[in-house]
């Protein structure tokens, strides 16, 4: 996950607490080694080693599948999973990299790259149902954009069989609650301004009180590259291979689950300077900087 | 002489409390400094019209901010 | 881009494919509020109306209303506005005495009875004072943060204007905070009558105008403040911060209260002679610190603070103040809480305060009898109770008992004066109601 992780308990019963700790790691740890694209032994590792080729799934997996293609034809394409191999040609640790190369950053790639590697991106070149799934020669799918998201859903799932305590599950940002907190008082959440870098203090500039649900947060704050000045967020567009522009800093999403956060999140940020307007004629409740 | 000692009881505190490094909170231990109730000046309009009366009335002021002129009360 | 249609069934075409993914009968509601916009550029308004009432005497009424704007880049514009007006009658420093007794009013234009036995109070004043601060805050660099403000405050007979500066430095991941501070107020006093020779009689009304203008030295003076503050916060824990300050002020000017006498009584029998002006000195050095902590228990606040003030009257004071929140969820309306205050505060004579001089003593360089800087102990208990109304707008109501309590400094009182109450408790009633939206 590479990002701090937590549960919170609002309980006095600290064997209940270390036995919700353990499950809901067990289920984390268990999703991100089942999807993540790192782990050449995942599943995910092992449909992308054999692209061409038809591999077995099974039923959790065929879901997701299933939601990344629902995820796909309600963002006319942009939203794509299969994307993930442009990860060969960008590379988004901004964070280290401003500091070293001030500007130009290696990892910047030529349009030529990009070209190529966009033959190998598009989910339409991808066939699968209940039992398999065959990726075209040279593709990869990525988990990466529903993956985090997933597990908290899952984890608020397994925590609302184990217990009635209010319960919060934050994931690197991405967090969800099982009810209010005692006494129907909410929880407060901190947003952080996207402006954080060692060499400032962090400041939570935002503070949310949630009641119910989910709030997912995406933007560039950590996963950005910097190139002749210009800051680009890691969020790509499937069809061009080249980052969203003119996309906010950051956006944070409610939703009754985080994996609809999430996707609203990114969904709105492939909106590029439409965000905004996107999720404010859904109705939806959000956070926006810029 | 009782001031001065009043002042030497003082300053200790102060360089007790910068040198305890382990004092403090991580920016995500925040939540409950982060309530409007744990502000030092958590009500600042009843301190406002608190400090006005005990100036007219008492013969100290200030402490907390400025304690200045201000009115003809006292 | 989706036309209108479309984007409508995002929102339901993400609920079914979440529900289908997660298998989640039950779709949650997703409820929240967002506090503490930093980068909200709206403004938040405090109004509030205060009275105030002390049985027999002063009764005064206070209305504040701040607006306080928060820009892109963390600035800060505060405005205020007050308006006070002040009633009733308030001790003009001679003692009482077992006759009835006369005095002129300040004016020099008529004149005031107080009955046997009673506290000599003068009634003379009501006054409407009209009070405007601006106050702006900014970031100036990364931890430091910079203010500066504006005072201007206007009654019929006083005018002070006020300028103030600060400058505040957090370190260790903001946990601690210094904090360097200065304000200058420029005072003029333009009393009813003018202003007395010190220790010169209270002139009769039948006075001709020619013999009145002889115990006035001026119509106007002034007086400057200015103060110094050096403060340091601390964070000590998640449930725990402390702040302790230092300042120095010097008052320069001034600072005789024009309007107070004292009375000279003879030795033996205690009987007023005469009733001459007070005279203070015209500069002062207070210095004062204090520390405060606010403790966060499971949903209850504790906050105490502790002032220590000293000054080269020989005054000295010790204030110890303390309000405990008690947060009493939805029942008694929503986000209800309940707060009780404790207060008490313990002062020294000034060295120039007497409650009375002997007549045919040598006059001193300065006295008065102004109970205010005499010796005295005060208390304040009061209950605050607040809740949300309008969609979470702050309404909060608070009343106190304030309880002045003068006590005699050493003074062995002759004759007559051991008959009557010569350090009278004075109690008052503070009742506040404030509205934030």
């Amino acid at each position: 996950m590479a990002s701090p992780c937590e549960v919170i308990i609002q309980s006095a019963d600290k064997q209940l607490a270390a036995e919700l700790g353990n499950i809901i790691a067990t289920e984390v740890w268990r999703i991100e080694d089942k999807y993540s694209r790192y782990n050449q032994h995942s599943t995910c590792g092992v449909i992308n080693n054999n692209a061409g080729y038809s591999v077995a799934i099974d039923e959790e997996t065929y879901l997701l599948l299933n939601f990344a293609e629902q995820c796909y034809q309600l963002s006319d394409g942009f939203f794509d999973i299969s994307s993930g191999i442009l990860r060969k040609i960008w590379s988004f640790n901004g964070a280290q990299a401003n500091e070293a190369n001030k500007g130009n950053h290696d990892n910047f790639p030529t349009v030529e790259q990009v070209k190529q590697n966009l033959t190998h991106v598009g989910w339409r070149k991808i066939t699968f149902d209940q039992k398999q799934i065959t990726l075209a020669k040279g593709m990869e799918i990525d988990f990466g954009g529903i993956g985090k998201e997933y597990a908290v859903d899952r984890a608020i799932i397994l925590a609302k069989q184990l217990t009635n305590s209010p319960v919060l599950v934050n994931l690197g940002g991405d967090l969800a609650v099982t009810s209010s907190r005692l006494h129907n008082e909410p929880w407060q959440v901190a947003i952080e301004h996207p402006d954080t870098n060692s060499n400032q203090n962090i400041l939570a500039d935002m503070i949310v009180s949630l009641q119910s649900g989910a709030l997912a947060t995406s933007g560039d704050a950590r996963r950005f590259v910097i190139h002749d000045g210009k800051r680009y967020s890691h969020i790509l567009n499937a069809k061009t291979g080249w980052p969203i522009v003119d996309a906010p800093r950051s956006i944070t999403v409610v939703a009754p689950q985080c994996i609809q956060a999430g996707i609203l999140a990114t969904l709105a940020l492939l909106q590029g300077s439409y965000a905004e307007q996107f999720l404010a004629e859904q109705d939806i409740k959000f956070w926006a900087r810029r | 002489m009782k001031k001065n000692i009043k002042l030497v009881l003082f300053i200790p505190i102060i360089i007790g409390a910068t040198g305890c490094s382990s004092l403090g909170v991580e920016p995500w231990e925040r939540d409950l400094l982060a309530k409007d109730e744990m502000s030092l000046n958590a009500s600042p309009v009843d301190a406002a019209l608190d400090d006005h009366i005990y100036f007219s009335k008492e013969a100290s002021s200030g402490g907390k901010g400025f304690g200045g002129g201000g009115c003809g009360c006292n | 881009m989706k036309n209108k249609t479309e984007k409508i069934n995002i929102k339901v075409a993400l609920t079914l494919a979440t529900a289908a993914l997660l298998g989640t009968s039950n779709l949650a509601q997703a409820n929240t509020a967002s506090t503490a916009n930093a980068e909200d550029n709206s403004w938040e308004f405090d109004s509030a109306f205060l009275f105030y009432s002390e049985v027999d005497r002063v009764s005064a009424g206070e209305a504040i209303f701040n607006a306080k704007k928060t820009f892109a880049n963390d600035e800060i514009l505060n405005l205020k506005l007050t308006v006070d007006a002040l009633t009733g009658a308030s001790a003009n420093g001679a003692v009482a005495q077992p006759t009835v007794q006369t005095f002129t009013r300040p004016s020099g234009k008529g004149e005031y009875t107080i009955a046997a036995g009673d506290t000599p109070l003068d009634d003379t004043f009501h006054d409407m004072r009209v009070q405007l601060n601006g106050q702006w805050t900014q970031p100036i660099a990364p931890n430091y943060t910079a203010s500066g403000g504006l005072h201007i405050s206007k009654e019929y007979d006083y005018l002070s204007l006020g300028v103030n500066g600060n400058l505040a430095f957090d370190f260790d991941r903001k946990n601690s905070t210094f904090s360097v501070g200065f304000s200058y107020f420029q005072d003029t006093f333009t009393p009813e009558g003018g202003l007395p020779k010190a220790f010169s009689s209270m002139p009769k009304v039948s006075d001709s105008v020619g013999d009145f203008a002889e115990t006035r030295i001026d119509s106007e003076d002034t007086k400057t403040t200015t103060d110094i503050l050096l403060g340091f916060t601390q964070v000590i824990n998640r449930r725990m911060i402390m702040q302790f300050n230092y300042s120095y002020s010097i008052v320069d000017g001034y600072l005789t209260d024009p309007f107070k006498v004292i009375s000279k009584v003879d030795s033996g029998t205690g009987l007023t002679q005469d009733n001459i002006y007070e005279h203070r000195p015209d500069s002062r050095v207070k210095q004062s610190v204090y520390a405060q902590s606010l403790y966060h228990f499971d949903s209850s606040v504790l906050d105490v603070s502790y002032r220590y003030m000293w000054d080269d009257w020989e005054i000295d004071s010790h204030t110890i103040d303390t309000r405990f929140r008690i947060p009493l969820g939805d029942a008694f309306g929503t986000e209800s809480y309940l707060q009780p205050h404790f207060r008490i505060y313990q002062q020294s004579a000034a060295e120039f305060y007497q409650p009375f001089l002997i007549d045919g003593d040598t006059l001193p360089t300065y006295a008065s009898a102004d109970y205010r800087i005499g010796e005295m102990t005060t208390y304040t208990v009061g209950l605050k109770y607040g809740l949300l109304v309008n969609n979470g707008h702050d309404l909060s109501f608070r009343l106190e008992y304030y309880r002045q309590a003068p006590t005699d400094a050493g003074f062995d009182a002759p004759g007559v004066l051991n008959e009557v109450d010569l350090y009278p408790t004075i109690d008052a009633i503070i009742a506040q109601v404030t509205y934030s939206f």
